[in-house]
């Protein structure tokens, strides 16, 4: 193995210029695979909020609950919430009840959407009720309790600890009232969620509508979310035949967080492949450059007998080099900068106001990166072939000389 | 806001008329019992009524003429004879549903449980004041708590767990002639929120019956809705199928 | 003279020159690419969300868009008093008149919300007429067409030429209620406006809600929407107290917040673009210069001054990148032209994003920035000379011995 011999040496014959192209590549690949990783782990952030505060990884419903939302179509969960919860991986699993309602006080009136939750299921894993103080929660599934959004609270002119009534459609039509009291609000900065938002107990919410044990949806919060499609498999597997429940994943129930995701990504990946371009631009000219002006030297070298192979290969060589090293240390580098990242993070309270909506989710101020290595190998590879294909025009350059020519280029 | 039920009026009417014939003030006064009792005299009363009525808010004034049938406390069919860009308009009642017939479009629209809480026809009187059948004594603890030469006072307090949204009411019930004066409506802090005025005192048949009430959101001073029976008669041949949607589309 | 030597200088090393040429032309011409892309992007999100429904300005009585309040009209010519044709950063004005109600077919009710509106004036401000799924948008010629969205035509399960009856509470207490005709059904993708949203013609609306001649607000949209907090605070002072005109930033305050964090990680990323490309850049620039050390060394060996030395590369640098500023401008408008007439479609892969107000539609397009030309262009400039200058500042600094054994 002369010939690697022999390309390593030539490398270090310029140093300067090999070191400079070596930090070019290298701080590209760095800066790629951190904000990668970053965006990596604010996406994983968001999807886990937005699952909380939506319906979860997996969600169960009945027929096309989903696009529908018709009220009718609930179904009794019976087993289901205990079965589920036992599968490995699941996390928690909340049964919701969703009922269009009128909410009065003594003063006004409001359409409202009610959802009958299991208040410590929900109070685990909900973000938005992460800031309710210990009392502040509705305390069983029977009782009065109602947790409201602080808009609609003013709305209706009422404070917490006060009554109001809602009135809503039973399942044989007519209208059944409940009283209910103001044990909690919510506060979450979002328009939309605080003048729409009612939580009560699910035992309360089905004596309003009469369909007692039943639910509209079952929402699976995963410990861990790459369990997702085998906990999806076994959750379908526990569906009696003819029930006509289905479990859909939360990219189906919730496409505007994975749409704009995805939408996220795509741009980046387009950004990312102009980075990568402007760097390869870069090697290409400087090994273009550096055998230029080796000319007269390999045309000495043909003369003496080499192949003009040799000298491709030992062009090509050079280049692999060249690449392995500085995606060698390009990584090293990406994953300093990503461990920083993990530990750290970037804050960006000071730049932004508290609550930020993304996809249709509170977006956390610190965004904190998350490890991929098979992407960042995957780019140190890009990387490199990408040097080897940049390599190509000079080493055909270099192998298509005569010694003649070569000798008397200057 | 404004809430006030037509049906929940005229029982109430007719409830104070016959508690006031049916009982001698006396201070063992067993309200609940006398309700009670009240209430199984009430079952099979109907009514038909020509009324005005007239609202007045901060943006606007308007009269109607109406002429309104009722059934127990189950049915109601109220049609608007004047003004004339608003003739045969009406609102059926059928226990808690709701619908409105609208001669323009010649459409018959149901109220959705979302739109209950709206005033009905501007007035400070909402649908769902028409469909919350007037159940005081399900809902409340009634207790006499004073009693004068004129007038008796009855507290209403909610019980436990009885879904509305009242904290207190109190009826002023005048003792010669034996009708209601007054009713008022506190919320749960006990601020007065609502004031209902009855006056116009008239002898229909054998009951002796305010005829005019006016309703008065405390917290809109210059607002107030003002409903005026020209017209009461008790008892008539009516059965629930007069409460029909067909014969709300009638004109 | 020095001018004669840089330029003769730079070609005299054709190969160099143009290995460096094309190396700063590409990245120049990438990086405003990059840039135009993520102008686009911003575009899409501010104006999905401006132009579908706010418009960039809306003048309506002070507190008119906190309730809503049916009883804070105006009148429907108060647009022309304030605004004259002077104003030329506007070029829509839409007088709009804004009514609750519900749309009624059989058993079905369903709480929307209707925007009286002259059509031909409209379609100036909002671009619902672009989102057409159905039918046509609403005409003068039609006095009761309305044009509904996909959500709430499928909750009645009505189509266009199907009547629907609307039904509020009108300005004199009476019952507001006539019948619609539906001429049209768009989809906008964000369900607040496809659920909820109908809108009629303004004479209809007024008709119904006896407000004769008044409306709620005048939606207006600028040629350049940034300019919308500037423009808002140049006619507010001529407006009387009780109106004003409110900009998207205070209507769509979560709109604000996105953007602000969109900056953030737009700056994060435009940074790493300029350091890729600059680094690039200097890679090429200072290898080149170092690479003639040899020849600083002997031409200071024949008496020329350091200083002329410096002089010579600066001009060098100043006019290679002068040319490939000019052409990596060009190329990367070209580039830039290409994405925002064609863009790339990623329809096939995710459908519209809804967020904050506004809705993205799923296709990558470029829009053209003074900024994302003069900053590049600025920076590219810097970026060479100081790569040029700095070996050769080194170089003149050497012994010229020193210079001259340099390889």
């Amino acid at each position: 193995m002369d010939l690697v011999r022999l390309s390593w040496k030539n490398i270090w014959r310029n140093r300067r210029r090999t070191i400079i192209t070596l930090t070019a590549i290298a701080f590209s690949i760095m800066l790629v695979q951190a904000l990668h990783n970053l965006s990596f782990g604010v996406y994983a952030g968001m999807v886990d909020s937005g699952v909380r505060a939506g319906s979860g990884h997996i969600a169960v419903y009945r027929n096309n609950y989903l696009e529908s939302r018709d009220e009718t179509l609930y179904f009794k969960d019976g087993s289901l919430v205990d079965d589920i919860s036992q599968i490995n991986g699941v996390e928690q699993v909340l049964p919701r009840l969703y009922i269009p309602a009128l909410a009065q006080s003594s003063r006004e009136s409001r359409g409202v959407m009610l959802i009958g939750v299991d208040p410590d299921r929900e109070r685990q894993v909900n973000p938005f009720l992460k800031t309710l103080p210990a009392d502040g929660m509705i305390r069983s599934t029977d009782s009065r309790d109602a947790v409201v959004g602080t808009r609609l609270l003013h709305e209706l002119q009422i404070r917490p600890g006060q009554k109001f009534v809602v009135t809503a459609q039973n399942e044989d039509g007519t209208l059944h009232s409940e009283l209910l009291r103001v044990r909690g609000v919510v506060n979450s900065g979002m328009k939309d969620i605080d003048s729409s938002l009612i939580l009560v107990g699910l035992g309360r919410a089905t004596q309003l509508t009469g369909n007692s044990g039943s639910v509209h949806e079952l929402a699976v919060i995963l410990a861990d979310a790459g369990l997702e499609a085998t906990v999806h498999r076994q959750i379908a597997a526990q569906f009696a035949q003819g029930q006509d429940i289905l479990a859909v994943s939360w990219e189906e129930a919730m496409p505007n967080l994975a749409n704009a995701i995805k939408l996220d990504y795509a741009s980046q990946k387009f950004i990312f492949m102009i980075i990568l371009l402007i760097v390869a631009i870069g090697v290409i000219n400087t090994l273009l450059m550096s055998v230029m002006e080796r000319m007269r030297e390999f045309g000495v070298i043909l003369a003496m007998g080499s192949r003009p192979m040799t000298l491709r290969c030992m062009i090509m060589l050079e280049a692999v080099i060249l690449g392995l090293l500085a995606a060698a240390i390009g990584t090293v580098l990406g994953s300093l900068a990503t461990w920083y990242l993990v530990a750290v993070g970037i804050d960006l309270a000071d730049l932004v106001p508290e609550t930020l909506e993304f996809g249709g989710v509170v977006f956390d101020p610190v965004m904190r990166a998350s490890w991929d290595p098979a992407w960042m190998l995957r780019i140190a590879v890009y990387v490199v072939c990408l040097t080897l294909l940049a390599a190509a025009y000079p080493a055909i350059k270099a192998g298509r000389t005569t010694p003649v020519e070569g000798m008397r280029h200057h | 806001m404004k809430t006030i039920r037509i049906a929940r009026i005229l029982s109430t009417l007719i409830l104070s008329a016959i508690i006031l014939l049916a009982v001698r003030p006396s201070f063992a006064l067993d309200v609940e019992a006398l309700v009670r009792q009240v209430e199984q005299q009430y079952m099979g009363a109907s009514s038909r009524a020509q009324t005005t009525m007239l609202v007045k808010t901060s943006h606007w004034e308007r009269s109607l003429e109406m002429e309104a049938w009722s059934l127990d406390r189950d049915y109601f069919l109220v049609r608007i004879i004047e003004p004339a860009k608003e003739r045969d308009v009406a609102t059926l009642k059928r226990f808690r549903e709701v619908w409105n017939y609208l001669p323009k479009v010649d459409r018959v629209i149901k109220v959705p449980p979302s739109m209950m809480g709206g005033s009905w026809m501007g007035s400070h009187i909402t649908n769902d004041d028409l469909v919350k059948a007037n159940h005081i004594e399900k809902d409340y603890n009634l207790r006499l708590i004073e009693e004068t030469d004129t007038y008796f006072l009855v507290e209403c307090l909610p019980k436990a767990d009885a879904a509305v949204v009242w904290g207190k009411i109190v009826y002023r019930i005048n003792k010669t002639p034996q009708v209601p004066e007054q009713i008022d409506y506190y919320d749960e802090e006990m601020v007065r929120v609502r004031e209902i005025h009855f006056d116009d005192v008239q002898q229909i048949g054998d009951r002796i019956v305010p005829m005019r009430l006016t309703v008065l959101p405390l917290e809109k001073p210059d607002e107030q809705t003002i409903l005026h029976y020209r017209e009461l008669v008790f008892d008539l041949p009516l059965d629930e199928n007069y409460f029909s949607l067909r014969n709300l589309k009638k004109r | 003279m020095l001018f004669t030597l840089a330029f003769r200088n730079l070609w005299r090393n054709r190969r160099r020159t143009l290995l460096t040429l094309s190396a700063m032309v590409a990245s120049a011409a990438l990086l405003i690419l990059a840039l135009g892309v993520f102008s686009g992007m911003f575009r899409d999100m501010l104006a999905s969300a401006t132009e579908q429904y706010y418009g960039h300005l809306v003048l309506a009585k002070t507190e008119y868009h906190e309730r809503r309040d049916m009883f804070a009209h105006l009148d429907e010519e108060v647009a022309s008093r304030y605004i004259t044709a002077e104003d030329t950063e506007i070029i829509g004005i839409s007088p709009r008149l804004r009514s609750f109600g519900l749309i009624s077919l059989a058993e079905t009710s369903q709480p929307v919300e209707l925007l009286g509106v002259i059509p031909e004036r409209e379609k100036q401000v909002t671009s619902l007429q672009t989102k057409l799924i159905a039918g046509n948008y609403p005409s003068e010629a039609v006095n009761n067409g309305a044009l509904i969205g996909q959500g709430l035509a499928r909750k009645l399960k009505v189509s266009t030429g199907d009547e629907m009856v609307f039904v509020t509470q009108a300005a004199d207490g009476s019952i507001g209620n006539d019948l619609l005709i539906i001429t049209g059904i768009f989809a906008t993708g964000d369900s607040r406006h496809d659920n909820n949203l109908v809108l009629a013609p303004l004479g209809w609306a007024q008709k119904i809600m006896v407000l004769p001649g008044r409306i709620h607000e005048v939606a207006m949209t600028l040629a350049d929407p940034m300019l919308a907090a500037l423009t808002a605070d140049r006619l507010n002072p001529r407006l009387p107290d009780d109106v004003e005109i409110l900009d998207w930033g205070d209507l769509l305050p979560e709109m604000r917040e996105v953007i602000a964090a969109y900056d953030v990680s737009r700056m994060i990323i435009v940074s790493i673009l300029y350091m890729a490309t600059g680094l690039g850049i200097l890679n090429t620039f200072f290898m080149s210069v170092m690479e003639r050390t040899r020849e600083f060394g002997i031409l200071m060996a024949q008496g020329m001054r350091p200083w002329t030395i410096r002089g010579l590369v600066l001009l060098e640098t100043c006019l290679l990148g002068g040319i490939a500023l000019a052409i990596g401008l060009t190329c990367g408008a070209v580039m830039t032209l290409y994405m925002q007439q064609v863009g790339i479609d990623l329809a096939g892969y995710i459908t519209p994003v809804t967020y904050a107000g506004g809705t993205i539609l799923p296709r990558l397009h470029a829009v053209f920035e003074a900024g994302n030309f003069y900053v590049p262009a600025g920076m590219l400039l810097l970026v060479s000379l100081i790569a040029g200058f700095l070996p050769a500042n080194r170089a003149a600094r050497l012994d010229p011995v020193q210079a001259v054994r340099e390889v």
